[in-house]
Parts: C-alpha cells; sequence; structure tokens
C-alpha cells in the first residue's frame, strides 16, 4: 500500500443553502448555485476542470441516466464524466484516485439531491431486496427503527440519549447560515415530537432538504500555485455492510469502522481524537451516535460522551445530517462543511480553534448500510 | 507515475433473453464467480468492487449494488456503482482502473449487467427526457438514431446495404461466441426487406434484449504476472461525455468518441489505429452506429465507413477485424456490453478466444457508449 504522502488537494468547494422544498428551484439551478459558489474567490474557472464525477440518483430525478440532463450545467461538455450513484463524497473518492493516479489536474466533484420532488419513502424501499424483505414494507423509518431499538437495548441505554444528540445537531443547524431552521427544536420538543418508528420520533430523523454541494480536487502542482497551506485529502475508504437487515450485527456499524480503520491508515492518523473535527452523515440520532463510536472516537455505547466532551474533536458544527439531509450529498456537505472550518470561512458556525485536520463521514442504503470515510489536513 | 493495470481475469454469464434460473442478484454473482475462478483469486483477494448496470428503472431495483454485496461475498469491501447508461460497462471498469493506477487498491472486481427481461426497456429509456421539454416529443431511443442515421446517409454514404452488412458480419461472428445467444444467420437482402422500425432503422438492424453479465478482475501491474501468466494490459480508458441539446451537437460525426479517441491513443502510443490494431470490440446499439464508430476512432476517413465493411476489412480475416464475437448482434444485455467488449478484448489479446480468436491478435481497441448517443469510452489492450 502507498504512502500517506498528500497528493491531491480541496481547493475549492460550494454548496447551497439547505432548505426543505426549494420551490423556486430546479435540480440544474441548485448545481449551478453550488458551482459558482464554489469557484467564487479561486482563480480557477471550468476552463481548468479536466473531469467531472458527480452524485445524484435516478429514482430521486425521476429520470433515466439524469446525469445527462446535467452535463451543461457541470460543465461536463467535452470532459471526462461519469455518474457515482452513491452520496458525492463516493465521488470524492474517485476523483481523488483519478488526481492520485496521476491521470488528471483538476477534478470537479459534484452531489445534489432535491427530494421533494420525489418519495424518499419510494427510494428507499426500491433499495430493498425485491422476494423476501421487500414485501415485509422495509423501508429507511422501519430500518432506522430497529436499528435504534437493538442500539438502545445492546447498550442499555434510553430515549433521552437520542434527544440530547439531535438537539445538539439542531442547534447547530440553526447557527450555520448555509441550513434553513425557522426554531431549533429543544431537548423537550424532540421528546415531545410524534412517534414514527419507536423509538425514534420525528425530529430524531434525519430531514430531507433539496441542496446541491461541489468540491474542486487538484493535484500537489496545482494545489500548491493556489495555495500556501493547501487542505489535503490524506486518506479514504469505504465498506459496505451485508443488505440483509437482519444479518447485520446489532447496534453498531461494522462496515464504518473497517472504512475508517483503512482511512485513518492510509491518513497515518493513530488517534481520531486527534483532528479538530469531525462531520459525519447518519439518518437518526442513533445512528448519529453509532458512527460516532466506529469511528472509534470513543468506546462502544459511549458515544453521546463524545456529544458532551469538553474536550477532543468539535462534533458536527454544521448540525449533521440530521436537521439537513440532501439525500446523495449529505456526505459530500460534510466535506464542504469540514473544508469550510479549515479554511475559516463558516461564518456564523464557524469553530473556535484552528481546524487543521478533520474525519468526514458518509452514509448510503436502507439502515445505513454503506460508509465512507475520508480525512482531510494542512 | 501510475501503476500499471492488468486484467487478469474475465468471465461472462450464459446469456439469454430471459434468465428465469436467477435473479439479478444471481447473475451477477455468476458471472463475478467465473471470473475469480478464471484469475484462479477468491474474494478474499478482492480490495475492492465497482457494480456497472443500466438505469435502475430497466430492473427496478434502486441501488442494486446492495442488494448484490452479499450474492457477490462483498461484505465490509467497497462497493460502488457507476451509471453511464448503455457504456456503464466500460465507465465501470474505467472508475476501477483509476483504483488500480493510483495504488489505492491491488485487485478490483468490476461485474456488469443488465436484467432487461424484468423491466420496461424502451420505457425506461424515455425517461432520459427532460420531464419539461423533451418527454412531449420523444419516446425511446430509436427515433433520434434514425435520424443520426438519415443524416450520414446523404453526408457520409452510410447506405442501408452498408449497415445491413454489419449485421450479416455480426450475426454470422456470433454462432462462433458461446456466449452469444442470437444464432442466427442473416442476409443483406433479409435485413433490406425486414419490417422497419422506425426507418431506416429495421428489425435486423437492431441487436437482441438480454439478460447477462460479465466480470472482470484488475490487478496492479506488479502483481499481474504472479497471478496470471498472460495478463492483458489495459494501456488507457477514456470516457467522454457531451452536453444534451448542445446547439453545435454534430449528427455527423460524435465528438465525445473523437475526443476520447485521441486522449486514449495519445496515452497508448496509438498514432495509426487501422494498422497498430489487431482486432476491434465495439458496441452497436444498432448495426449502422458501428459504421460511424469506424470513423470516429479513425479506422477509416470520415466518409470511408461504407467502403470498409464492402471491403471485407473488418470481418475476421480481414486486416482489421472489428467484433469478432458477434458484438450487440450475439448478446445485448446492455448494462454489461461495455464489459463484454473489454473482456472480448482481454480474450483476444492473451489468445483465449477460442473458436473465434483473431490469430495473433496482439492490440485490441474497445468501444463503447451510452445515454443519448453522448457518452463515449475508448480502451486500449494489449498482451
Amino acid at each position: 500500500m502507498m504512502a500517506s504522502s498528500p497528493k491531491v488537494a480541496i481547493v475549492a468547494s460550494g454548496q447551497t443553502r439547505m432548505e426543505p422544498g426549494r420551490a423556486d428551484a430546479q435540480h440544474i439551478d441548485l448545481i449551478a448555485e453550488a458551482i459558482r459558489v464554489a469557484f467564487l474567490g479561486v482563480p480557477l474557472s471550468m476552463r481548468d476542470v479536466d473531469f467531472v464525477i458527480d452524485a445524484g440518483s435516478d429514482v430521486l430525478d425521476g429520470r433515466s441516466i439524469s446525469n445527462c440532463g446535467f452535463l451543461g450545467v457541470m460543465g461536463a461538455h467535452h470532459k471526462e464524466e461519469s455518474r457515482v450513484e452513491e452520496d458525492g463524497l463516493w465521488a470524492v473518492w474517485y476523483a481523488w484516485q483519478k488526481v492520485l493516479a496521476g491521470h488528471a489536474d483538476v477534478g470537479l466533484v459534484v452531489g445534489y439531491g432535491k427530494p421533494s420532488e420525489a418519495s424518499i419513502h419510494d427510494f428507499y424501499a426500491s433499495q430493498s431486496e425485491p422476494f423476501y424483505q421487500r414485501p415485509l414494507g422495509l423501508n429507511h423509518l422501519v430500518a432506522a427503527g430497529l436499528q435504534a431499538s437493538q442500539y438502545l437495548h445492546r447498550w442499555r441505554l434510553d430515549e433521552a440519549a437520542l434527544a440530547r444528540v439531535a438537539a445538539v445537531d439542531w442547534a447547530n443547524a440553526a447557527a450555520n447560515p448555509r441550513v434553513v431552521v425557522e426554531e431549533a427544536p429543544s431537548i423537550a420538543d424532540i421528546a415531545g415530537s410524534g412517534p414514527v418508528s419507536p423509538p425514534l420520533r420525528e425530529l430524531m430523523l434525519s430531514r430531507p432538504v433539496d441542496g446541491a454541494a461541489v468540491v474542486v480536487l487538484a493535484s500537489e502542482r496545482v494545489a500548491r500555485k493556489l495555495s500556501a497551506e493547501p487542505i489535503w485529502i490524506r486518506g479514504m475508504w469505504a465498506a459496505m455492510d451485508e443488505h440483509s437487515l437482519g444479518a447485520r450485527e446489532p447496534g453498531s456499524f461494522p462496515a464504518c469502522a473497517a472504512a475508517a480503520s483503512r482511512a485513518y491508515a492510509l491518513s497515518a492518523l493513530g488517534d481520531p481524537n486527534s483532528v479538530d473535527l469531525v462531520e459525519v452523515s447518519a439518518h437518526s440520532a442513533a445512528g448519529e451516535l453509532m458512527v460516532l463510536e466506529a469511528l472509534g472516537l470513543s468506546e462502544p455505547g459511549a458515544g453521546a460522551r463524545v456529544i458532551d466532551a469538553a474536550s477532543g474533536p468539535a462534533i458536527n458544527p454544521s448540525g449533521g445530517a440530521l436537521p439537513a439531509d440532501p439525500v446523495m450529498a449529505t456526505g459530500l456537505v460534510r466535506l464542504t462543511e469540514a473544508h469550510l472550518q479549515a479554511m475559516r470561512e463558516a461564518g456564523t458556525n464557524q469553530v473556535n480553534r484552528d481546524v487543521r485536520s478533520a474525519i468526514v463521514h458518509a452514509t448510503g442504503g436502507l439502515g445505513m448500510q454503506n460508509h465512507c470515510v475520508a480525512v482531510i489536513g494542512r | 507515475m501510475p501503476y500499471d493495470v492488468a486484467i487478469v481475469g474475465t468471465g461472462q454469464t450464459e446469456h439469454a433473453r430471459r434468465r428465469t434460473d436467477v435473479d439479478q442478484a444471481g447473475l451477477a454473482r455468476e458471472a463475478a464467480l467465473r471470473a475469480l475462478a478464471d484469475a484462479e483469486l477468491s474474494m478474499a483477494d478482492v480490495d475492492s468492487v465497482v457494480v456497472a448496470s443500466g438505469p435502475v428503472l430497466f430492473a427496478a431495483v434502486n441501488q442494486p449494488e446492495k442488494w448484490l454485496t452479499d450474492a457477490l461475498g462483498a461484505r465490509m469491501k467497497p462497493v460502488v456503482r457507476v451509471t453511464s447508461g448503455g457504456g456503464t460497462g466500460l465507465a465501470g471498469a474505467a472508475f476501477a482502473f483509476q483504483q488500480v493506477a493510483s495504488g489505492i487498491a491491488e485487485k478490483v472486481l468490476v461485474v456488469a449487467y443488465d436484467k432487461l427481461s424484468e423491466g420496461a426497456l424502451q420505457y425506461s429509456i424515455s425517461t432520459l427526457y427532460d420531464p419539461f421539454w423533451g418527454r412531449e416529443f420523444a419516446v425511446g431511443i430509436m427515433g433520434f438514431s434514425a435520424a443520426y442515421w438519415r443524416a450520414r446517409m446523404d453526408e457520409l454514404g452510410h447506405t442501408e446495404e452498408a449497415a445491413a452488412r454489419v449485421s450479416v458480419k455480426n450475426h454470422a461472428n456470433a454462432f462462433d461466441n458461446p456466449y452469444a445467444h442470437m444464432k442466427k444467420a442473416v442476409t443483406i437482402e433479409e435485413v433490406l426487406a425486414s419490417p422497419p422500425l422506425a426507418w431506416p432503422i429495421k428489425l435486423l438492424d437492431v441487436p437482441p434484449i438480454s439478460d447477462g453479465a460479465c466480470a472482470i478482475v484488475l490487478a496492479r501491474g506488479d502483481l499481474a504476472p504472479k497471478v496470471c501468466s498472460r495478463p492483458a494490459w489495459i494501456r488507457a480508458i477514456s470516457y467522454y461525455a457531451e452536453a444534451e441539446n448542445g446547439a453545435g451537437r454534430s449528427l455527423l460525426q460524435s465528438e465525445p468518441l473523437q475526443l476520447a479517441a485521441r486522449r486514449t491513443y495519445r496515452l497508448a502510443g496509438i498514432t495509426n489505429p487501422r494498422r497498430q490494431f489487431d482486432v476491434v470490440e465495439l458496441q452497436e446499439p444498432y448495426s449502422y452506429f458501428e459504421l460511424s464508430y469506424y470513423e470516429g476512432l479513425g479506422l477509416c476517413a470520415p466518409g470511408g465507413a461504407a467502403r470498409l465493411i464492402e471491403s471485407g476489412a473488418t470481418e475476421r480475416d480481414g486486416d482489421i477485424p472489428v467484433n469478432p464475437s458477434g458484438g450487440c448482434m450475439g448478446a445485448n444485455p446492455i448494462g454489461a456490453v461495455g464489459l463484454i467488449r473489454l473482456a472480448e478484448a482481454a480474450l483476444q489479446v492473451t489468445g483465449k478466444a477460442g473458436a473465434h480468436q483473431i490469430e495473433g491478435a496482439h492490440r485490441a481497441l474497445v468501444q463503447s457508449g451510452g445515454g443519448w448517443a453522448n457518452l463515449r469510452g475508448v480502451a486500449v489492450v494489449c498482451a
């Protein structure tokens, strides 16, 4: 395996505001908005982009090979382009490798989701194995509820732990200028919100929003021209758990741990708690705690302590995925948020420390079957 | 410097109009097991998996790679699906190529499949078009394809007879390919007299619709000789796009194909494709596309395709055989086709193609594409 010397940098990033139901914008407008923001303030333009990797969903878009509808706005005309049908962080994984291999200097990664124009229920239910699992009515809400129940049972926790993590996320999101939150719910609001999939309540589940995000990756040669202190992708890896929900390990995410372990090895990161910032994705409050544990930030079952810890990395200062889940771009937004923090450009939710390194996490699939972990840093 | 990348194993399923004995996962597994067996490897040796398949509407399972993971034995590995229309098999290989070339993975399994008997193909394709500005006018893929051909008839001489020769050649070649399920001898007269579907496209210009899968194992260059005595080296691979509704889009030549060929040839040191390639495997969704690709790939000058097929040069005993496997006319599981072309090229340059082997084939050209004729990929494979 190669050494962890950084060779690929994130030289620009951009995102739309994250809002449920952007009636003012079509998919193409969301993508254009994120790209425009990304190229503000960097001496790069679409002409400098060698290739485009995009992430989106035919099912959410209601359109086959839906990338074909957006090639123009993505600047992919007469360029190398590919569609990864998974969260945008996997598209970064692809683009990272392409630049790492020396086959290109500058790559644009685009992720977008407009769940307000689709049925998020159908999006997940149609992922389920069609013969034995789908007829049971399994969807992402049921899957998240079953997992949360197993989690609480296995580690002898109660619902209060879930309300607590959701409340922190919503408060962070309310401070984030890029997430539209009318009023952050309190712990009591969350604990009293409507039951959806026991033990999960409405405000413990991720809220679908419309949005897009982009990052621009560049080779070391280009990155050093643009910045004296580029932000490198130090290592990334991904891992898929098995599909059958009943066969998965209850109360933990071994696939997330597997992805983290390889990503840390590639990044020469020994102690994950030594990074300054962590941005994770999750479909539920329980899922978020399980991710924090799988990333090695706490012992199993003790993820809630990571949220409350006085020391250690800042966790989801963006608010994470519970208040804002632009499906297919959610993990990519974690990366753009981490990049903004590292550049000290986050605005009103800028953390009060120098962000020199960060762990970024994305998930996909029913019951968070798929995980991707990236380590970035100066 | 990137690592060299080799194909060390290939596998194809039994392709058929309808495979009722397996589901999608079983189909993908059949190809994966055959590729692993060919490479004498197991899933424990594989670092990463790339799945490629057509639009999910083709078979009504969203993000199907997640279901396939159990059947592929890929638990705890990266499993990523690339979808790029009809050429997605080659687009998937291009992603896997980067995983190996970058050094982040040593061995990668690519599985491409479509089970077209389980979905409504032309309905699915119709959803390609813009919901507000396209679907009112366009249905399926045949209408615009017919328009392309019609334009090329006058300007480039891509006559119905010339396209019929492609159909005759590829149908005949399929007889010697054990994986081709369409074994039907056709004559030029029969093709010309077959019922028009969207004129000038006629029934026998059109390949079958198939269930099928293909898998390959890629290995890092320094490890490949340890895995297999005769690796097939991917010298270069590219996949280009052309934006929708481009006012300047040419109906005559495929610009993304020309761009992909130019870049791939440059990386692979190809300056005279007609002379340097021993065999070509390309994806002909309709017969006439093959004529267009002769020109786009530089096997002849623009306007020279009809003469090239008439000369017999692209027959199996010609100097530049094209689709000795029978191409899509033998089997057409769309999402797998691009990878099948790549696998067939690997078989040819390693002398393992059996009854349709081109003697002494050393360097092969691969083409595949999709979308509304706007996504085009090219690869060069050498012994």
